[in-house]
């Protein structure tokens, strides 16, 4: 049996390693690429310049702070704002399209056509669809908020009509059995079985459109991103790099937070309370640092 | 004259290959049927057949109670939703005296929730009432399994082994609160039960299952 395994992993490691080298082609061009490399690093992008945390003479601000009208702080907290806004629409978008999607609560005629819908709005990545709005609404955080919300549903819709497929099937029976309708059974039972896992998965979508802020702002849609798409066509690199760390941070702290917020609402003794270095360290060694105590399981009393 | 809630002709159950064949019989408001037999034979697939779970291999299952409400189902595993509370998962059985286009997220009306109120009372359960299930034990899940039943009122209760797991006051509970509601409502429960004295004691019919077939006992 383990013979079988060694041979199998041995031949996906040779297929990978034969399709890479014939990706890679011609390995003559990567020739003086790490110098280059070096050489852009120490004299474009390092050390970041912490000019953009400064208060900015433009556009107008009037914030009390004057960190609050950096581009920074701008950029950061529009992309904050696109994200959430495109994550709550998305969410109560994908909802009920998820219900439909779900062979265990949707017959199947209807459940195909919105599997093909989702997978429609999931295979265009979000900074296509940010083009896409763009067209209509011009440049700024409007066409984010559309381009995020589309693909926000395809996916988000996808990860919640797995989880309520993944639902125990005694619950179902016994509303089938006593003649709930279709969207009591959702409401009542699917939803509230499933909730765990749709709120984490709102949640880890939060943290993945701010990650993904940036990245369709580089074409114009609003957020910090823009900021950097200006500065990079400007070549001044050490102010993307700033930008870039900024966003780093603040993606950090989101996933600390949606961590914390996932953790509470799992059921007790399910998860444990992850721990701060949980979010730079591999499980193992973060573990061994901070052991978890012994739970004691008490049932109530009859 | 009898009220007949389901009749079986000549059905045969199971998935790909039958498990009981050639069932023949009627179940009738009053009726408190144990069904027994060892484990696999098919005394879980009779009671989803009758619930309108699995479809018969042949024959046909003749329901006379409502669509809608008519039936309660306890499974094996109770089918409760262990994050939603107590109270919300007793309300279930009573909204399916509503009509079916009663909107699902809008609360129940007054009386309603008398009944889901009544019924956890009856059961020794109000004191839980705002708990979510998950938390609590499995005698209690059974309890709350047995309210939301009695909250829905069906004339027809299909129980799978839902006894397991109380003591003995609790049994006595459970099945004192059961019995009277089928006696009030003159309706009907069909039960599995692996305890063969404890199903002689509560029923006054049994189906006994061996060798493929259903067969009728006479309770002493």
């Amino acid at each position: 049996m383990n013979k079988r395994y060694y041979f199998w992993g041995g031949a996906l490691l040779a297929l990978t390693f034969l399709t890479f080298i014939d990706l890679a082609g011609d390995w003559g061009r990567l020739s003086g690429g790490w110098t280059n490399l070096k050489r852009f690093f120490s004299e474009s992008l390092w050390p970041p310049n912490w000019s953009v945390l400064e208060a900015q003479s433009y556009p107008v601000c009037d914030a009390s702070f004057d960190f609050m009208c950096s581009v920074a702080w701008i950029g950061m907290w529009e992309t904050i704002k696109i994200a959430f806004v495109a994550t709550v629409l998305g969410f109560l978008v994908a909802l009920p399209l998820s219900v439909l999607a779900a062979s265990n609560l949707s017959p199947i005629e209807l459940a195909i056509p919105t599997r093909v819908l989702l997978a429609g709005m999931r295979s265009l990545p979000s900074i296509i669809w940010a083009v896409l709005f763009m067209i209509v609404f011009d440049v700024g955080a409007l066409a984010g908020i559309f381009a995020m919300t589309f693909y926000t549903v395809g996916y988000l819709g996808k990860l919640q009509f797995e989880s309520m497929e993944g639902i125990k099937n005694a619950p179902l029976e016994a509303a089938r059995a006593m003649g709930m309708t279709r969207s009591e059974t959702a409401w009542l039972v699917a939803i509230p079985e499933s909730a765990n896992n749709l709120v984490s998965h709102v949640l880890f979508m939060f943290e993945y459109n701010v990650r993904h802020g940036t990245v369709i702002g580089l074409v114009g849609a609003g957020g910090i991103g823009l900021y950097i798409n200006t500065y990079l066509k400007l070549a001044q690199y050490d102010k993307v790099v700033a930008l870039l760390l900024v966003v780093f941070v603040v993606v950090v702290l989101i996933d600390a937070l949606s961590m914390m917020l996932r953790a509470a609402v799992t059921e007790e003794g399910d998860v444990e309370r992850p721990a701060w270095s949980s979010l730079f360290l591999p499980a193992a060694i973060s573990s061994a640092l901070h052991p978890t105590p012994m739970r004691s399981v008490s049932a109530e009393d009859e | 004259m009898e009220e007949i809630l389901v009749h079986l002709h000549d059905v045969s159950i199971g998935y790909d290959e039958p498990l009981i064949a050639g069932i023949n019989v009627e179940i009738q408001a009053g009726d408190v049927i144990a069904v027994l037999g060892p484990s696999g034979i098919g005394k879980t697939t009779l009671l989803r057949t009758i619930a309108g779970l699995v479809r018969p291999l042949e024959g046909e299952v003749e329901l006379g109670v409502p669509s809608r409400g008519g039936l309660g189902y306890i499974p094996q595993r109770l089918g409760l939703v262990g994050n939603s509370t107590v109270r919300t998962n007793v309300e279930m059985g009573a909204r399916v005296a509503l009509s079916r286009w009663y909107f699902p997220f809008l609360p129940l009306p007054a009386q309603q929730q008398r009944h889901a109120q009544r019924a956890m009372e009856d059961l020794g359960i109000a004191h839980l009432a705002e708990q979510p299930v998950r938390i609590l034990s499995g005698g209690q899940q059974r309890r709350v399994a047995t309210a939301k039943t009695l909250a829905q009122r069906p004339k027809l209760v299909l129980a799978d082994e839902f006894l397991g797991e109380l003591d003995d006051d609790n049994v006595d509970i459970v099945m004192q609160t059961v019995r009277s509601a089928i006696e009030a409502q003159n309706s009907a429960m069909v039960m599995v039960e692996h305890h063969e004295e404890l199903a002689k004691q509560i029923a006054n019919r049994i189906w006994r299952i061996t060798d493929y077939t259903l067969v009728e006992e006479v309770v002493e």
